[in-house]
């Protein structure tokens, strides 16, 4: 429905979006991650039409929209900020798009009042209509801001880390509310976020962005378990990434050296994920088949279902581990502990000099 | 029996320093407000009361005495001079109240819209105050040479051929007092004007773009709306001291242009004080019904 092709834009000769090209769906929800300064907020307005791009197409149903501008073209954007007019009512705020865009504004007042009313009970504020801007809370803002985009009924939605300025407890119960309204309206949303678990729990696809390139764009499953470039490893948290080289079939990284899942040159990066790893017990020893390392034990972090553990390598990096309480029960170790890790060879990923991906893994689980 | 009678005692007492400590604590902060409130009252309120009180009384044509009586009022009312002088007042602070705003939202918008460097935004509104830097009498008096029979304006209009003889009505007249009234009072229109175009949030302005709304609507529903408050407080400014301007206007009008201030100036002159605190009556509730007009437009409690 709607296509972006090579899309770039830079700031006095900083990169922001770099050759950027991606086709959205009809009726899904994309996540879009990375770090800060990673472009992502420039890609929205770019999308948006806040910025013009120095290169680069975007289609809209196969209409040019590249130069239209912003309120010609359909979208709607849900700011950060949420972006309320402090003057207005909720009522007002939310029916200023129908009353006051140039194309097509709705003129009776009682329809305008009727679509106000069903998209307040979308988002769940039917009773607060009447009330001003300033005597809502956090989480009724955002819902505002959200039924003031969506009564447009715009083809795309585009949220800017909606979720950034709530609290934990809200943003838990925003994420299933997003999800609802969006399927309840068949409208594409595009969800910008720095935090890794929000793009894996909300998307149908997911966009990982840094440096303003497009890094991966797959289902969050095949980005979570294949990461396709060492960066993604990186911003979705979940891999200790060591940095060595291939020797004779095994990966050397400081004083070990692990069995390669498979042969491979010119490898630069491993990532194992921090819940295949697991700390032998003082007795054990590793089987044939498991890539071994010794570390320092720092702290362990007891977070109700699992437990991770924070260890100290011998080049001072860290590494982390993570059991579910549901396998095993808690380990105490002392503070410097000597410990030896030790994961199935197979879990490796690796990963070659330019950061990509070389040999995945047999996905586990994966749908 | 004797302990708790003791015990019981001591309780009490410190019951009562409590409250006394309780006391100083919760309405010490109010003895912050005395030296003002004292200022104000000696040389404020006093005074206001004063002048109320001084134009009931009697004034002979050189003595004053404290018999009371309506006879100034009745003279203020029934007179064509004085009575005039008021509506010339409020015609002449409508105008320049218009043309102020008129003249000084656009300038406003441009430095707080359009020039989002703090600096250079700042650098701006320093430039509005620049002709501040010469005396009040010199910026008034060098309208003389400007819009006299011989002055500039009219040279400059002969010299290209638009008129062949000279505009008489520029100066001495109702005109070139607005002229010169505008020209001072601007800055105060423009400074709280900016000051809250500039606090306008950037992404609401991008929200309404993005809802479709075009840039004139954007104008009229949100950048106009939110900068009322600095259009209120400018109006207030600039009323205040056009309403009890004399110095502009005797200076530029030949004192053919009586304000109701320059009324109060040859009252006092020539010693009628209680037919000046008359006029300072009227004036005083004047100024109060335009500030409490103009407050009425904008709920400023809301808006700061």
């Amino acid at each position: 429905m709607m296509e972006v092709q090579g899309l770039s834009k830079a700031f006095s000769g900083a990169t922001a979006v770099d050759n950027f090209s991606l086709t959205i769906g009809q009726d899904e929800y994309l996540t879009l991650l990375g770090p800060s300064g990673s472009g992502k907020s420039t890609l929205l307005r770019l999308l948006a039409g806040l910025e013009a791009p120095d290169s680069g197409v975007i289609r809209l149903n196969g209409e040019d929209i590249t130069s239209l501008p912003a309120h010609m073209r359909h979208l709607g954007f849900v700011q950060q900020k949420y972006a309320l007019f402090p003057h207005l009512s909720v009522s007002d705020n939310v029916a200023f798009g129908l009353r006051f865009r140039a194309v097509d504004p709705v003129t009776d007042e009682a329809v305008v009042a009727r679509r106000v009313k069903e998209s307040l009970d979308l988002v769940g504020l039917t009773d607060l209509g009447a009330r001003m801007v300033g005597q809502l809370s956090g989480g009724q803002k955002q819902r505002v801001s959200l039924a003031r985009t969506l009564v447009t009924e715009p083809k795309v939605c585009l949220l800017d880390e909606p979720l950034g300025a709530l609290d934990a407890n809200l943003r838990e119960r925003m994420t299933v509310e997003l999800q609802k309204i969006r399927r309840a309206l068949g409208v594409t949303f595009m969800h910008v976020t720095g935090n890794e678990a929000e793009a894996i729990a909300m998307g149908d696809r997911m966009i990982v962005l840094d440096h303003g390139k497009l890094l991966q764009v797959a289902h969050p499953d095949v980005v979570f378990l294949t990461p396709a470039n060492v960066s993604v490893a990186r911003y979705i948290n979940a891999y200790n990434i060591l940095e060595g080289r291939s020797e004779d079939g095994r990966f050397v990284c400081g004083d070990a050296a692990f069995p390669l899942p498979a042969p491979a040159q010119d490898l630069r990066h491993y990532a194992i994920r921090f819940d295949s790893a697991r700390i032998l017990a003082e007795d054990e020893t590793a089987s044939e088949d498991s890539a071994c390392m010794t570390a320092r034990f720092i702290a362990s972090e007891f977070l109700g279902s699992q437990v991770t553990y924070i260890l100290r390598r011998s080049d001072g990096r860290t590494f982390e581990v993570v059991r579910h309480l549901s396998r095993e029960d808690p380990v105490v170790y002392d503070r410097d502990q000597q410990c030896t890790i030790c994961w199935n060879a197979s879990d490796g990923l690796l990963f070659d000099a330019s950061g990509n991906l070389v040999s995945a893994a047999p996905v586990r689980g994966a749908a | 029996m004797s302990i708790d009678t003791n015990m019981t005692g001591t309780i009490v007492q410190d019951k009562t320093t409590a409250k006394k400590q309780g006391l100083f604590n919760r309405y010490g902060h109010y003895f912050l407000l005395a030296p003002g409130v004292i200022w104000m009252i000696l040389f404020l309120v006093v005074p206001l009361i004063m002048m109320l009180y001084v134009s009931f009384w009697t004034q002979t044509t050189f003595a004053i005495k404290p018999d009371l009586t309506v006879k100034s009022w009745v003279t203020f009312f029934s007179s064509d001079t004085y009575f005039g002088a008021l509506l010339r007042t409020l015609r002449i602070w409508l105008t320049v109240l218009v043309l102020t705003f008129a003249i000084g939202y656009p300038a406003a918008l441009f430095i707080g819209q359009y020039v989002r460097n703090k600096t250079v935004q700042t650098i701006l509104l320093v430039a509005c105050v620049i002709p501040f830097w010469t005396s009040f009498l010199i910026r008034v008096l060098a309208w003389r040479p400007m819009l006299g029979k011989e002055g500039a304006i009219n040279i400059v209009l002969m010299k290209i051929g638009i008129i062949t003889q000279p505009i008489d009505v520029l100066l001495f007249t109702e005109l070139s007092v607005i002229i010169g009234m505008v020209q001072i009072y601007v800055v105060f229109m423009v400074g709280p004007i900016a000051f809250m175009l500039a606090r306008i949030d950037e992404s609401l302005i991008e929200a309404a773009r993005d809802l479709g709304a075009s840039s004139w609507r954007i104008f009229r529903k949100i950048i106009f709306p939110l900068s009322l408050p600095g259009v209120v407080v400018g109006a207030i400014f600039v009323s205040v001291m056009v309403l009890g301007e004399f110095a502009t206007a005797s200076a530029l009008s030949g004192r053919k242009v009586n304000l109701l201030g320059n009324i109060i100036v040859t009252q006092v002159g020539s010693l009628k004080w209680a037919f000046a605190a008359v006029i300072g009556v009227v004036l005083t509730l004047v100024m109060a019904a335009v500030i409490i007009g103009l407050l009425r437009v904008v709920n400023l409690r809301r808006e700061l």
